[in-house]
């Protein structure tokens, strides 16, 4: 399969900070990326290096075969819609949109006209009379319409509300289907867009902890609910991801279960129930001290 | 999409639903990989995998350039695979769960064919 | 079934650019409306308070009062308001634009277009309405509000030094703009600070060697064309500068 974006060894350095620490994975084409992880985890300064907005410290990358920075064959096939995008203040929505096309090579005028009437974005407001969240969905029908090659969306939705969400979600989706592309989002929302993505990267503290296919993560834990002594004989030497418990009763997360393991448990009087992506990532990345953002 | 399986399972298990209650007719169209996905919300890959599984059972064929079809004979398949694992499927925790309650397999035949006056 | 993303073909550079200096001028407010509607506030104003003294005083004493006018800096106002221009221009769209996905130097190319093309239209504009005062008899009045004696006597000198003033400023602002995409507040402080110290500098140095007598020869030599024609030299400068510090730049959201 070729990879749109190839990164080796990347680094960057803030003084004596490692906002991205020795980073190496590929990006297939026309696969939707989740770039996940707690806030100041480096996910947008690796988007900014993979965009060419960040100069690396060391490594490289690879964009469509290209180094990306400076580069306008490579950056033209690019999109990344920022989390509290700036705009021009006197611009009014329908400046961005009068503007957006002459930079994206794909985009598709009526697709945007139907996002705007999605969102019941007012066009003619001024961007600082504009709420939060209509800023955000600017941002998202910038880069939904654009239908980049590559497109990067970091936190897209601060200030859309659930219903607003379901809409990027579902028409991200429906377009994703019909335009393949390679999407990259970035999100703390891990329960809303699991089912979304096909390729899952956690990034903690610099460092690119997980790099998996999302259908193989999500099968990779299950919660083993039961009799303190039950549990512990069936989950016996197997890597248990997190334990918990009260009184007699026990619930660990264990590393994913064959057919007949399952039948196993349940034999055992067991319950097994689903760790979701979150829950998951919630416990790998919680060996530091720092709160994880998804409960926020 | 929430049980604990992979979500391609569940969405093999949706459309063998659809098959056996006759909701997607045999020799007629099944919705596309976009429309499945787009339905359950779920990546367009991950909706190919489940179809796949499908394919590879002959439940669904695909028609080159028109779209896929349920084949002929596709609920009676699914439903002679449904009765072979009825009884590992429910009939054994209906018993594990009267054992744990006391209640012996005579009274559970008893309950059964009550209920089943009822309905 | 679906039909793939194609890369897109390579817009051509010169495309790349002009795409730029079009959005400076996307919403034509701030760089064209507003300008205007400030400068024809400030006619209205200045002829209206000519024309009250006009017809208070008598003949005699019109020509001395007139000579104040002369020097008149009201026409100065759209010079320092393009530097603001430049700068609030640059710092906003630059991020902007660079999620477009557009690169620092076409960036940069295609703002530095969009400010020579501000220079011609002020230029030209500032231009026409000098000659109309210079024909109306300084709108019969004998005022002078756009062809003051410092831009220069005839047409073809006053055209030169306002476009190159123009220039000049835009640039500037550019400049300082650069250095507030790259480090901000504390960047602009020590800016001015640098600008302060070499002004300064200069001064002291103008003092201390006793040139001042010199210097004042020279100016009147160049005159003001020679003069604002050196302004270009300065205006390279900050072309230069302002391009080198951009190409380096991140752009961030911090305020």
């Amino acid at each position: 399969m070729t990879s749109t974006i190839e990164v080796t060894n990347l680094s960057k350095h803030f003084g004596k900070v490692n906002a991205v620490n020795d980073v190496s994975f590929t990006v297939a084409e026309n696969k939707i990326y989740g770039l996940l992880g707690r806030n100041g985890a480096g996910k947008t300064t690796l988007m900014q290096l993979l965009t060419g907005q960040e100069f690396a410290s060391s490594g490289t990358i690879s964009l469509f075969g290209q180094a990306p920075v400076e580069n306008a064959k490579v950056l033209q096939n690019t999109c990344f819609i920022k989390e509290s995008q700036r705009y021009p203040e006197d611009f009014r929505p329908k400046d961005v949109f009068k503007t957006a096309p002459w930079f994206f090579a794909n985009w598709d005028q009526e697709f945007a006209d139907r996002l705007i009437a999605d969102f019941r974005l007012p066009l003619d407001r001024r961007i600082k009379k504009l709420s939060r969240g209509q800023l955000s969905s600017i941002g998202v029908i910038v880069g939904l319409a654009s239908r980049a090659p590559l497109t990067f969306f970091d936190e897209p939705y601060l200030g859309l509300d659930a219903v607003a969400r379901q809409i990027f979600y579902d028409r991200l989706l429906e377009d994703y289907a019909n335009h393949p592309r390679t999407v990259i989002l970035s999100t703390h929302l891990i329960d809303e867009v699991s089912n979304l993505l096909e390729h899952v990267l956690v990034i903690d503290d610099g460092k690119l902890l997980i790099n998996e296919d999302a259908e193989t993560l999500r099968n990779r834990a299950t919660n083993v609910v039961g009799m303190k002594t039950a549990v512990e004989a069936f989950t016996g030497n197997r890597e248990v991801l997190h334990r918990d418990g009260i009184g007699g009763l026990s619930s660990v997360t264990v590393a994913g279960l064959s057919e007949s393991e399952r039948r196993d448990a349940h034999a055992a009087g067991l319950e097994l129930s689903p760790v979701s992506l979150q829950q998951l990532i919630i416990q790998l990345t919680r060996t530091e001290t720092k709160e994880f953002e998804a409960s926020a | 999409m929430d049980d604990s399986r992979p979500i391609f399972a569940q969405v093999a298990e949706n459309i063998e639903n659809d098959i056996i209650s006759g909701a997607l007719p045999e020799e007629g169209q099944a919705p596309s990989i976009n429309e499945f996905a787009a339905f359950y919300r779920i990546n367009p890959a991950t909706a190919l995998k489940g179809v796949n599984v499908l394919v590879d059972a002959g439940i669904l064929y695909k028609k080159r350039g028109i779209g896929m079809f349920v084949a002929a004979g596709a609920q009676e398949q699914l439903k002679g695979a449904r009765r072979d694992s009825f009884s590992s499927e429910y009939v054994r925790p209906l018993l594990a769960e009267a054992e744990k309650l006391g209640i012996d397999s005579a009274q559970l035949t008893q309950m059964i064919a009550k209920e089943a006056n009822n309905s | 079934m679906t039909t793939t993303t194609a890369l897109a073909q390579p817009a051509s550079p010169l495309k790349r650019i002009t795409n730029v200096a079009k959005l400076h001028f996307a919403n034509p407010w701030t760089t064209l409306g507003l300008p205007w509607i400030i400068l024809g506030v400030i006619f209205v104003g200045m002829l209206t308070v000519w024309w009250l003294i006009y017809s208070a005083i008598d003949e005699s004493a019109r020509e001395s009062a007139l000579e104040g006018t002369q020097f008149s800096g009201s026409s100065f106002f759209i010079y320092i308001y393009m530097m603001v221009v430049a700068i609030q221009a640059i710092s906003i769209t630059f991020p902007f634009a660079l999620g477009y996905g557009v690169t620092r130097r076409d960036y940069y190319l295609g703002s530095a277009l969009a400010f020579v093309a501000l220079a011609v239209i002020y230029t030209a504009g500032l231009t026409i309405i000098s000659v109309a005062e210079t024909m109306t008899g300084g709108w019969g009045m004998g005022v002078t509000i756009f062809a003051p004696v410092y831009f220069g006597a005839g047409i073809a000198e006053r055209v030169f030094v306002q476009f190159v003033l123009f220039l000049f400023f835009l640039f500037f602002g550019s400049a300082i703009a650069a250095v507030w995409v790259r480090w901000k507040a504390t960047g602009v402080t020590m800016f001015f600070i640098v600008i302060a110290a070499l002004l300064v500098g200069l001064i002291a140095l103008a003092t201390f060697t006793d040139s001042w007598g010199a210097i004042g020869t020279t100016f009147v030599t160049l005159g003001v064309a020679g003069v604002a024609a050196w302004s270009l030299v300065l205006t390279a400068i900050s072309g230069v500068a302002g391009f080198t510090l951009l190409r380096r730049a991140t752009p961030r959201n911090a305020a």
